[in-house]
């Protein structure tokens, strides 16, 4: 009796998928989930400790936190989402072409080196300080928070896809293919990109929880434009005047955001064994 | 290896000058330049706005600008803040200081906690201790700096009273934020040298030194950890990337003085004179980290250098 892959895979990664799953669908659910308006505020409940009319309590405008994790959750991971998405596609393209183009004839290996410059020099900035730069250049707003993590993000992309791309192609079979003349687009498309895939999916991973928190750090330090919308950083920079008296405003949206990017990592973990 | 790592350095001084020409291309392209964005806002007459820009050279070409930027860089010249008129060397100058203070003494608690928690997480006889040190790793890597570091003053300062919170200076005033951001820092070393640690374990001269009859500990530990623990060294020094980046947010809950907070408001004030100061001296700094990172491979695996040596 053969198992599939998901009564072999242990029971960590079992739960993470689970517990990625619900904060998901929370998120995408959100609307019909929220027992109160995100954003309606009613001054006379304000900092009321959590109850059944408010699980995670209330904030210092009266909001109800439970609602508000809920669509933060939407704002939060669809800007991640977003962002990781201005990673992946020019990343993996530029890290395709770099890497073919490598011990390609002709232009390839100029290519490869000007990419790479282009690459090295990005990298030669610290993530965050790299996405606080481009939001400085942007302007404030979830759309530029995306793409500024996003762009942070793509020189590490790049690199590990033409690192991969460069190992896939010296495989011997692959450089027998190439000897008895199949083109290097269809080399690389139908036999390095399937190959390498786990690999760019992994580090795909590890690009979307890095835009979870550096997104929801530049809404916590105030650059997400719209104050008033539920978003976990934003939460967690407003429960800074209130946390010590009011724990809850704080504990929930970090939980939330720890969770999910818990989740993703012990996803990882347990993809790599 | 002399030669090496010259050569090492020489690179990452090219990658840092790529960076700052990238930096300063980027913040020359923004639509409304800097003249605009500050003083702009302080409702002076157009012909006056335009005196400025020619004093600061803003309406010279892109390629003369550049040049007069990267020779006053040169001589020292790094250029006054828009906002305060105060040379931007000075202003580096006075906020590095309390930022390396905090950088240093975090990667200090990062490297001691780092290592702890790695060699914990693949040595340790219990599968509930290994089990228990994995998730404290798992722990530091997902959780941000800005929620860990306000639960820590929650906890230690307002309810135990056991620390001081945000807002003063001197040795007492450290101990929150080094550890907050050691504790985040750690997850990443351990994680290298958990795995680094688990392979060497299994390496042949591993299985000879138990077939000899040497005792576990110390004796095939302190084998497995010389071999284990070489390639920690230069993760230790790769860390400064995180480090740089999370002192902006340590220090700004903290309320500390040091580079991040002037980062901070120099791009609220769209400082650009500032924010560029700071980007090219982050730039420098880490392209030297990871050029001492690779020697530090090297001297630790002379493979990496292709042997030379």
């Amino acid at each position: 009796m053969t198992r599939s892959p998901i009564q072999r895979a242990p029971p960590v990664t079992l739960l993470a998928a689970g517990l990625l799953g619900v904060l998901l669908l929370a998120a995408v659910l959100a609307p019909r989930l929220a027992p109160h308006d995100p954003r309606h505020a009613v001054p006379e409940d304000q900092l009321q400790s959590p109850s059944a009319a408010h699980p995670f309590g209330t904030d210092y405008l009266g909001r109800d936190v439970f609602s508000r994790v809920l669509f933060g959750g939407r704002r939060t991971l669809g800007m991640a989402l977003l962002a990781a998405g201005v990673t992946l596609l020019p990343g993996l393209a530029v890290g395709v072409v770099a890497g073919a183009g490598k011990h390609a004839a002709g232009p390839g290996p100029w290519l490869d080196a000007g990419l790479m410059v282009v690459m090295d020099a990005l990298l030669a900035f610290p993530h965050l300080l790299l996405a606080l730069v481009m939001v400085a250049l942007l302007g404030s707003g979830t759309t530029q928070i995306a793409l500024a993590v996003g762009v942070a993000g793509l020189p590490a992309y790049a690199r590990v896809t033409r690192a991969a791309v460069i190992e896939g192609l010296a495989r011997p079979h692959l450089i027998g293919a190439r000897a008895i003349g199949a083109g290097w687009g269809g080399v690389v498309w139908r036999h390095v990109l399937p190959g390498i895939a786990p690999t760019l999916l992994a580090f795909a991973g590890v690009t979307l929880s890095w835009a979870i928190l550096n997104s929801a750090a530049l809404t916590f330090l105030g650059y997400g434009g719209d104050i008033s919308a539920p978003d976990w950083g934003v939460m967690l920079a407003d429960g800074r005047a209130v946390y010590r008296v009011a724990p809850w405003v704080v504990i929930a949206p970090g939980a939330a955001l720890s969770l999910t990017v818990l989740a993703i990592n012990l996803l990882l973990n347990g993809s790599r064994r | 290896m002399i030669a090496y790592g010259a050569r090492r350095l020489a690179i990452a001084l090219v990658v840092a000058w790529l960076a700052l020409t990238l930096a300063f291309v980027a913040l020359r392209w923004v639509p409304g330049d800097a003249v605009d964005a500050t003083l702009g806002r302080a409702g002076l007459e157009d012909a006056e706005l335009d005196a400025r820009r020619d004093e600061l050279g803003f309406n010279d070409p892109v390629w003369r600008q550049y040049l007069v930027y990267l020779g006053g860089l040169v001589r020292g010249d790094w250029g006054e803040s828009l906002v305060s008129g105060q040379p931007v060397r000075d202003i580096l100058a006075q906020n590095l200081g309390p930022t390396a203070v905090l950088a240093i003494s975090a990667l200090i608690v990062a490297a001691a906690l780092g290592l702890a928690l790695g060699v914990v997480a693949s040595l340790a006889r219990a599968r509930m201790v290994r089990a228990g040190a994995q998730a404290v790793i798992s722990l530091a890597l997902s959780t941000p700096v800005y929620w860990t570091a306000t639960l820590a003053i929650f906890l230690f300062s307002a309810q135990w009273g056991l620390l001081p919170g945000p807002g003063g200076r001197g040795l007492r005033y450290l101990v929150l934020p080094m550890c907050v951001l050691g504790f985040h820092t750690a997850g990443s070393i351990a994680q290298v040298t958990a795995s680094s640690v688990r392979e060497a374990a299994g390496r042949a001269f591993v299985r000879t030194a138990r077939a000899k009859g040497l005792p576990p500990v110390p004796d095939v530990v302190e084998h497995i950890l010389r071999v284990g623990l070489l390639p920690v060294i230069a993760v230790v020094a790769l860390q400064l990337g995180f480090l740089l980046s999370g002192t902006v947010i340590t220090e700004m809950i903290f309320v500390r003085r040091g580079l991040g907070r002037v980062l901070l408001q120099a791009v609220n004030n769209r400082d650009y004179p500032v924010i560029q100061g700071v980007v090219v001296l982050s730039a420098v700094v880490y392209s030297l980290a990871n050029a001492l990172a690779d020697v530090l491979s090297a001297l630790a695996d002379p493979r990496v250098t292709g042997g030379e040596g």
